[in-house]
């Protein structure tokens, strides 16, 4: 009887012992199929704060007043793509590359030129206290972005950007990110996943792209300016909760936004806001309506050099 | 969403095999033979047979030996075409009789003759009209005299115990009726009196040992815990005859055993006399059956069994909670119909899927581990449960049994999506026709050919 006893609930323990074994083993397996992957969780965070940090400490560069830097171009990147990897899904109607889709080859080029001038990336926290007349920087700063958060710039530019000690700004659609990582399709429009921002959070500081409005209306109006103001700041607020808060900086898609949108900016803390109207940052520049250079596909060297203000022969 | 109906359904189908699992676990700590009442409550044993000539005396032999007195049994002759009735009388020197009166009850087809054995004073038989089983056993009921009926399939042979398990049970005022162990006559060696668990057997045949015996020993002996059994197999059950009668008797279908027991819920639910009623399983009240030994005598009876099974959920499916227990209801809904018959569809399209959503794939696999897991633990809690209830495997059978649980896990269990499937599916397609399908012949000729006249427990 007692041993019986014993023998039922040593029975009872080793099985579940192993039934919790199968379940943990495939726990992740099944709520990974569970995850709808169409779209991040509004109240969920991509828990970034501690290998962000970085980007919070502001340098003091020692520069001299000639060596200080008037102005500073903003680069503005979409995707990153190896020339052998490219399909019909890269290439438009007439057989250009899309403009946002820049050869991996072409990027390394890229950076090696900005290397050999000397250039230091500014993060935007010192980008912006330059801009208010805040902080000296070496002539020879620039600064370095991505839109939309494609998974191609977690595999190919972060290496890149890294080797050459750079570090750039990545404004993130946040509803596009993906709980679960997949394998790289380079072939297909695949948002990061968010162990992709975990492992580039050295080189990137992420920012908002918005959570879900990077759309337009039927009659092709950005959600941005075509949808009720509540609805923005309910899709902008959601993307501040999975950026863990983080309000330094926004870029509306397409660079459409109206005086009201940058009403909401100032109202919902961000420090400063993108456009992609080209040109220079100056001390004084609005600081709502940051202007960026875009570096389209195809772009000749000489092309490159002239947009972040080198001139030819210099190195 | 379909993945989530599928998960679902799936830890309804985790938490039904936990509680197959442990509660017989817990229940059933101490070896139990069971006790022997002094006192005999009289039994009528109630045997239909049709066209039953190649194995009616196996069913004979086991009556002969049993260790009981108050009891009478009762062939009934349902119209045979064959010589059934000629093998009987050859045995029994049956006399015609006018002493056997019927209760007048319930109605059945007419009744030919009634002949009492010369030989053996307990044993009438009833010669009557075919009308199918159900009919057989109300005319069965109708002549019986005693308190308890048994219903008895003719290729079924009683253990010498048996009633006596079953007197013992009905000592209890508030059962109405109980469901006895079916065992396989194959799975064991030797004769009737000291028969030996084997399990030296074609798959096919292993399979149905697991099946029966994870169903008696774990699934029925819980369902009786809960009050919730909801089919006592028609091969031998237990009932108060005055039950049968309130019930009006079997009704005419194939699946006249679910029906009979479903119905007794009903007078529970319905009829105040019955109301603190119980339907009990008793393990000790052993018979053995002969199960098919080919897979085509296998599938017509699973195709039987499930084509019954969706009749009766369709004929009691309004009386479900309302003149049905809420537990009966319950496990009829959620473990027989779900998850026993609709899950099998879309399990059998698990493959399909899988091609087509390339990602599930390793849910199928956490899906067919858990199962394959719980299978392989519930058929060891049923060795360990059956070793408790004195069914012993000795060394190298037990060897066998336990390496044949896993494999029959992945391997036969599968038939059973086979036939709940395609049964439920040639329900639909003929129902008006599916009623006349016959009994399974048996390959195998008749064990017995003698019986020993010479027992004098008769």
């Amino acid at each position: 009887m007692l041993r019986n006893h014993l023998f039922n609930i040593f029975f009872t323990l080793i099985f579940f012992g192993l039934f919790s074994l199968i379940i943990s083993f495939y726990y992740d397996d099944v709520s990974r199929a569970l995850y709808d992957p169409a779209i991040f969780p509004t109240d969920k965070s991509f828990d970034l704060q501690a290998c962000q940090s970085w980007r919070d400490d502001t340098r003091q560069f020692v520069v001299s007043n000639e060596n200080k830097a008037k102005q500073i171009t903003v680069l503005m990147y979409h995707r990153v793509i190896p020339e052998d990897q490219l399909n019909d899904t890269h290439v438009q109607a007439n057989g250009d590359l899309f403009s946002t889709i820049i050869l991996k080859s072409e990027f390394d080029e890229q950076m090696q030129i900005l290397q050999d001038a000397g250039y230091t990336t500014l993060t935007l926290k010192e980008l912006e206290l330059f801009i208010q007349g805040n902080l000296d920087v070496p002539e020879r700063s620039i600064v370095l972005t991505f839109d939309d958060g494609f998974k191609d710039n977690a595999i190919e530019a972060a290496p890149v950007l890294r080797d050459h000690g750079f570090t750039a700004a990545n404004f993130v659609i946040t509803g596009a990110v993906n709980m679960y990582d997949s394998a790289y399709k380079p072939g297909e429009y695949q948002y990061f996943s968010v162990d992709d921002l975990h492992n580039t959070c050295d080189v990137f500081e992420f920012e908002s792209h918005t959570y879900n409005f990077h759309k337009r209306m039927e009659d092709n109006t950005p959600y941005l300016i075509g949808k009720p103001d509540k609805l923005v700041q309910e899709d902008l607020e959601a993307s501040i909760v999975n950026l863990d808060g983080n309000t330094q900086a926004f870029a509306s898609p397409y660079g459409a936004f109206d005086k009201e949108n940058i009403q909401l900016f100032k109202q919902l803390d961000f420090n400063m806001a993108f456009t992609v109207i080209p040109g220079t940052v100056k001390q004084g520049t609005d600081i709502y309506q940051v202007p960026r250079k875009e570096v389209l596909a195809n772009e000749r060297i000489q092309d490159f050099k002239e947009k972040i203000g080198l001139q030819d022969g210099d190195t | 969403m379909l993945l989530k109906i599928t998960l679902v359904l799936f830890i309804f189908f985790i938490c039904f095999q936990l509680l197959y699992i442990l509660y017989p676990l817990y229940a059933v700590n101490k070896t139990n033979k069971g006790t022997r009442l002094k006192r005999e409550k009289g039994i009528s044993v109630v045997i239909p047979a049709y066209n039953e000539e190649a194995i009616i005396l196996n069913c004979l032999q086991g009556i002969i030996n049993l260790n009981y007195n108050n009891y009478e049994i009762i062939f009934v002759n349902d119209g045979s075409q064959d010589k059934t009735l000629q093998i009987l009388n050859d045995q029994l020197d049956l006399r015609p009789t006018f002493k056997k009166l019927p209760a007048v009850k319930i109605p059945h087809q007419e009744i030919k003759d009634i002949y009492h054995s010369e030989l053996f004073p307990k044993i009438y038989l009833i010669d009557k009209v075919n009308g199918g089983k159900a009919d057989a056993l109300n005319a069965g009921i109708e002549y019986a005299a005693k308190e308890i009926v048994v219903t008895l399939d003719a290729d079924s042979i009683l253990d010498p115990d048996s009633l006596s398990a079953i007197n013992s049970s009905f000592e209890d005022k508030n059962i109405i009726a109980a469901g006895g162990l079916v065992q396989i006559q194959q799975g064991f060696r030797g004769s009737i009196l000291k028969p030996r668990p084997t399990f030296k057997l074609r798959g096919l045949v292993r399979y149905q040992i697991i099946q029966y015996l994870t169903s008696f020993y774990l699934h029925k002996f819980t369902q009786a815990k809960l009050n919730s059994i909801t089919v006592i197999a028609g091969a031998f059950g237990a009932f108060r005859k005055q039950a049968l009668f309130d019930a009006n008797g079997y009704r005419k279908t194939v699946g006249e055993d679910m029906d009979i027991t479903l119905k007794i819920h009903k007078l529970m639910k319905t009829n105040n006399r019955y109301k603190k009623g119980k339907l009990t399983f008793i393990p000790q009240a052993i018979c053995y059956t002969q199960c098919p030994e080919t897979f085509k005598d296998l599938y017509n009876q699973r195709i039987r069994w499930q084509k019954a099974f969706i009749d009766c959920i369709l004929h009691f499916k309004k009386s479900l909670f309302r003149h049905l227990g809420f537990s009966a209801s319950f496990f009829l809904i959620f473990d027989s119909f779900l998850l026993g018959t609709l899950s099998a569809f879309p399990t059998i399209l698990i493959p399909i899927t899988l091609l087509i959503y390339i990602n599930g794939y390793m849910v199928a696999a956490a899906l067919f581990t858990v199962a394959i897991f719980l299978a392989i633990y519930q058929g060891i809690v049923m060795v360990i449960v059956g070793a408790r209830f004195g069914m012993n495997y000795s060394g190298r059978q037990l060897l066998k049994v336990l390496l044949f649980i896993p494999f029959e896990a992945i391997t036969y269990r599968l038939l059973g999506l086979l036939f709940v499937t395609t049964g439920t599916i040639l329900y639909f397609k003929n129902k008006n026709s599916w009623y006349v399908s016959k009994r399974i012949k048996h390959s195998q000729q008749p064990t017995v050919s003698k019986i020993s006249l010479n027992k004098n427990t008769i």
